[in-house]
């Protein structure tokens, strides 16, 4: 049962609300012609009929590129600061259930054992307000990989639309309750008798099983079969725009920018999909070919994220199917792999 | 919370050429409290910096025995590298570490130890020695075997001569075919070959070893000939790193980072690994 009611209109005092102080809201905007998570300051700028936005609203956790520390160079030594991540109040609205489960899984990579508090602190601040889905493309595959377009898990605040335009808001974690609560002239009680939009239908695709794929890539032979990995994903041309979009793709580089005098060391988006990643300076590179890479990130997806961190790799957004510009499907791939 | 990527300012005491392009940094931490309170065991790794060129993973090639500061040995082949090797006595590095697991010295009270190392292989190893040495009433008979590709390729020249005149250690010293000189006393021949006409008894034995891979692949292969059993040989791995710390991505084996579960493994360990070499 819904515990509040969201008028649209008052998302603009909500706005108002968060960007007067320190905080940032973020939600579905205009970028060119394509739908994209974005800072909002204004109301206006709300996209409201969206499916997936093209990007994963990971960068505002984990942005794409950071600076960790500064350094100086002086005649007695060097002078090395560590720079605090900023972390303000951040708000997203309109976060899809996909994108909303993804952030358990960056949490268990950032926080396993060594805590990357950059990451933990900008999390520990962000209220998520997530919307039901109540439209798919043929991207979407959330219901394959066991969630739904009205899965909760991750999410602050759930909102499924209602007919006239407004939202009905399930309280989901303590964080959400305290934000609703200092919002009370904004989310009003009650609405239960409001007819909301039907939710999307995403059917699961036939042929994949995620379980099946997760236990037999615990297999280390299927890693000699080139055949397999080389036959299914040839066409890639590493491009890494799959991973720029995955909201769970985490790797990064850690490089300096600036003189031998002073400068600073940042933290920047990198991709297991660039042939340089894995490259040694003597020249051995454990992923020497492309297929050895693509097979790495289904890997990661489908082994090292469910049974490493106890989290899901793939939240089934369908973005590095929309994004790749050969065509290459990571859902063929899962199909191939049920089917051995 | 502190910054886990930030580095300890180290100063550079002490520099040895080893090789050509090879190079030792004895480093020693500027805060006192860092100096005083740091530990690690042999077989860890850590992150060093040039500061405007960026990180590189070297082991720590010196003892953990041998208190107040440590040791590098790296060969300068890439950007960071080559930054390092620029620096002179004096200068300031960054540093950050002991990270990864470390070989089970504790363990091996009572048992023989056979090292082997091929070229700049023996920094890792090299701390695993020491270590023994300092500690050498626990420990049996203690054999190095260490080739190089060329006689001028041998790091710790020094300390081989030191090694080759103690009582207590076997020293076998080797160069591929056609690196030795005029003046040379060792064997020639690979690693593999060698320890094949060694023939070392596998009872009550540990063997420490690592090379390049594919030294390490037939040592493995002619250990396990000699009748080793895959558990008493241990080995660490080496992959490009750029965090240490299991977030960064690009050091895993298959599901193993080897940052975080390694770099040292039983040989037995390594046969259960992806090919992801």
């Amino acid at each position: 049962m819904a515990e509040r009611y969201l008028k649209r209109e008052d998302l603009a005092k909500l706005i108002d609300s968060v960007c007067s102080g320190e905080g940032l809201f973020v939600g579905p905007k205009m970028d060119g012609r394509q739908v994209v998570y974005a800072p909002i300051s204004a109301y206006k700028d709300i996209v409201f009929d969206y499916i997936v936005p093209r990007n994963s609203f990971k960068e505002f956790l984990f942005p794409q590129t950071e600076v960790i520390a500064r350094y100086a160079v002086h005649k007695d030594g060097i002078d090395l600061q560590g720079v605090k991540a900023e972390s303000p109040e951040m708000v997203v609205f309109g976060s899809r259930p996909c994108d909303a489960a993804s952030v358990a899984s960056l949490r268990s990579v950032f926080t396993w054992d060594f805590v990357d508090t950059s990451y933990t602190e900008r999390e520990d601040r962000m209220v998520i307000m997530t919307i039901a889905c109540t439209d798919r493309d043929e991207g979407c595959f959330c219901s394959t990989v066991n969630l739904a377009p009205d899965s909760v898990g991750g999410s602050d605040l759930f909102l499924k639309e209602t007919l006239e335009g407004g939202y009905l808001v399930d309280i989901v974690t303590d964080r959400g309750r305290t934000f609703v609560e200092r919002f009370e002239g904004i989310f009003s009680a009650g609405g239960a008798d409001v007819d909301i939009k039907r939710i999307a239908d995403v059917p699961r695709l036939k042929g994949v099983d995620v379980k099946k794929i997760k236990e037999d890539l615990r297999d280390t032979s299927h890693y000699d079969n080139d055949d397999l990995w080389a036959g299914l994903t040839r066409k890639c041309i590493g491009c890494g725009a799959c991973t720029f979009v995955c909201p769970t793709c985490h790797c990064f580089d850690i490089a300096d920018e600036g003189s031998a005098l002073e400068g600073e060391r940042r933290k920047n988006w990198d991709a297991c999909q660039f042939d340089h990643f894995t490259l040694h300076a003597s020249g051995h590179n454990p992923r020497d070919t492309q297929y050895k890479r693509w097979r790495n990130r289904f890997m990661c997806k489908f082994n090292f994220y469910p049974n490493k961190f106890s989290s899901r790799g793939c939240v089934g957004c369908g973005r590095c199917i929309r994004v790749c510009p050969v065509g290459l499907d990571i859902t063929e791939v899962m199909e191939e792999m049920s089917g051995r | 919370m502190s910054n886990i990527y930030l580095p300890h300012l180290v100063t550079i005491e002490d520099i040895y050429e080893e090789a050509p392009w090879v190079r030792s940094y004895k480093l020693v931490f500027k805060d006192h409290e860092v100096r005083d309170n740091f530990d690690f065991k042999a077989g860890q790794f850590g992150l060093y910096s040039a500061f405007g060129a960026g990180e590189s993973t070297f082991c720590l090639a010196s003892s953990p025995t041998r208190k107040g500061y440590i040791q590098c040995t790296f060969r300068s082949v890439g950007r960071v590298t080559s930054a390092l090797a620029d620096l002179s006595i004096g200068d300031t590095i960054g540093f950050r570490g002991p990270y990864g697991n470390w070989f089970p010295i504790d363990r091996w009270k009572g048992k023989d130890i056979l090292f082997i190392a091929g070229g700049i292989g023996l920094p890792p190893v090299r701390s695993v020695i020491w270590n023994c040495l300092d500690t050498r009433e626990n420990f049996g008979d203690i054999s190095i075997l260490y080739g190089a590709k060329a006689v001028e390729d041998l790091v710790y020249k020094n300390e081989l001569r030191h090694w080759d005149e103690r009582p207590d250690i076997n020293l076998v010293q080797t160069v591929d075919p056609g690196g030795e000189t005029p003046e040379w006393q060792g064997k020639v021949g690979f690693v593999p070959t060698v320890l094949e006409g060694m023939a070392p008894s596998a009872g009550n034995k540990v063997v420490v070893t690592c090379g390049p891979p594919i030294m390490i692949k037939f040592v493995i292969e002619v250990l396990g000939r000699l009748g080793f059993d895959d558990n008493s040989i241990y080995t660490t791995l080496e992959n490009k790193m750029k965090c240490g710390v299991g977030k960064c991505g690009r050091c895993n084996v298959g599901d193993v980072y080897i940052c975080k579960e390694g770099p040292v493994y039983t040989a037995a360990e390594i046969k259960q690994m992806y090919n992801d070499f």
